[in-house]
């Protein structure tokens, strides 16, 4: 496995990884205990298609990964994003709120006043509120603070709302473990961003069979059926996309292992 | 500073409101408290957790209490614990703060009260004048929300109840608009620079047009067509 780089600043990573479009597997040597519970490897994405291919071969070489460690690693990665995204909510973010509160006692108690100090402190404040948005936004990238508070219903209604886009889901509130929720939520995500802005409403069916988690996507565009195999393949999950016979009338459905 | 610390405050103000604060981020709960006291406020006490608080107001009267969603106990222990303080002490005002300003959460606080209850971001209320109006107006038994989640609703309104937003004037829209931030009439009137009757006859108009049953009180209505509103922002399944 070629390591590109080990990072243990996690704010540094998230950096570099909105900063590239590949697509990237991360491995986790100590992300579950150890002395960094940050440090990731990245590997490219040659060897990130070995992992989930495991038959891919390059020379003579071979680079097989069991099946079920490739699951693991891909599962760990969902849990290493949330963590990523509570330290983001309890490390930076509360420390810049906390600041423009104590911006907000100086402009009360502070240096006597002139108009230049005070609209100086407001735009100050202006500008943490700007900071704390990207953060909010690097945050929803990672694992959506929605998603894992309340589930996917909330988490995909949510979104949809912000991206102004119709969508009706459909059901029932239960919970289905981080990996799966995050894979399905993306996938959901990626096909409603991916429309065309006059497309008719989206439904979304999420439902539970025996220990896989049973998405249906219905009324989008087949050919988005790569971007929910991207997300969930890796898991072990299954994609089958069935053709409408209108554009943005097809149903992807997809099976995905979940808790 | 974890949990349950108390205080009196001797230099108490005839206008001061009692305050009682629940935040796990002790950076964050530290300086919100300088903030109140600088904002001639009596901070009651305050705590790192819901549990805590409740305690905390069940030996201590207090007019607001201002918790952080996400808290202990975990996921969302703002919410729970404002379910428990809502049901003991139903006149105590309640303010949300947050890092995120969700629809999701705002439907949840709504269902917990639509009186005296106010949900904001963290970093918004960072100024003597703001956390003084927010705590006044809550105080006085309004519905106050982080004014950027009320314009996103406003802004893109559709869902199964477009057909009836999209019959009201802009004007009506910009009151519903106002009043889904949590304003009395005369708030609103004040905000459009026209009479409180103008700002009633409007109401009027949009309580008639989102066809809102008659039967109920003015009050009632009105939270009816917030929620309306709200919820039309989102296509339910």
């Amino acid at each position: 496995m070629a390591v590109i780089g080990e990072l243990l600043n996690p704010l540094r990573y998230v950096r570099q990884l909105l900063a590239t479009n590949e697509v990237m597997r991360w491995g986790y040597p100590h992300c579950n205990g150890g002395e960094h519970p940050f440090a990731f490897s990245l590997i490219s994405i040659e060897d990130a298609n070995m992992v989930s291919g495991p038959d891919h071969r390059v020379g003579d070489r071979s680079y097989e990964l069991p099946v079920e460690a490739g699951r693991r690693q891909e599962k760990d990665q969902w849990v290493c994003r949330r963590l990523l995204e509570r330290q983001l909510h309890d490390g930076a973010a509360l420390r810049i709120s906390a600041l423009t509160l104590r911006l907000g006692l100086f402009r009360h108690t502070g240096p006597p006043e002139t108009a230049a100090l005070q609209a100086w402190l407001g735009k100050l404040q202006d500008e943490l509120h700007a900071v704390l948005e990207e953060l909010r936004d690097v945050a929803g990238k990672l694992y959506p603070p929605l998603l894992d508070e309340a589930g996917l219903g909330p988490a995909l209604r949510e979104v949809a709302d912000r991206m102004g886009r119709p969508v009706s889901i459909v059901e029932s509130g239960e919970r289905f473990g981080v990996a799966a929720e995050g894979a399905a939520y993306f996938a959901v995500a990626e096909c409603l961003a991916s429309l065309p802005a006059d497309a008719p409403p989206v439904e979304v069916i999420l439902r539970r069979e025996r220990d896989e988690l049973l998405l249906s996507v219905v009324g989008v565009d087949g050919r988005h059926g790569h971007l929910v195999a991207e997300r969930a393949r890796p898991l072990g999950g299954t994609v089958k996309v069935c053709e409408g016979d209108a554009p943005n009338a097809s149903t992807i459905t997809a099976r995905i292992p979940c808790e | 500073m974890r949990g349950g610390c108390t205080e009196r405050q001797h230099d108490h103000r005839e206008d001061s409101m009692r305050v009682a604060v629940a935040e796990d981020g002790a950076l964050f709960r530290e300086g919100l408290v300088m903030l109140l006291r600088a904002a001639g406020q009596e901070v009651i006490g305050w705590a790192a957790d819901g549990d805590r608080l409740v305690a905390l107001l069940s030996s201590q009267p207090a007019d607001v209490a201002i918790v952080d969603i996400r808290m202990p106990p975990e996921p969302d222990g703002g919410l729970i614990t404002a379910q428990r303080l809502r049901a003991a002490h139903p006149d105590l005002g309640l303010l949300f703060l947050s890092h995120y300003a969700e629809s999701h959460y705002l439907m949840r606080i709504l269902q917990i009260g639509t009186e005296r209850i106010g949900y904001r971001l963290k970093e918004k209320v960072g100024s003597v004048e703001v956390l003084t109006d927010t705590l006044t107006r809550i105080h006085n038994g309004e519905i106050v929300i982080e004014p950027v989640l009320a314009k996103r609703l406003v802004d893109r309104p559709r869902g199964d109840k477009k057909d009836s937003l999209a019959a009201l004037s802009d004007r009506e829209l910009d009151v519903l608009r106002l009043m889904a931030e949590g304003r009395s009439n005369t708030g609103i009137a004040g905000q459009l620079y026209v009479t409180p009757k103008a700002v009633e006859k409007h109401i009027a108009n949009i309580f008639a047009k989102l066809g809102l049953p008659p039967d109920t009180t003015t009050h009632h209505r009105r939270v009816l067509a917030v929620l309306t509103y709200l919820r039309s922002q989102r296509t339910q399944s």
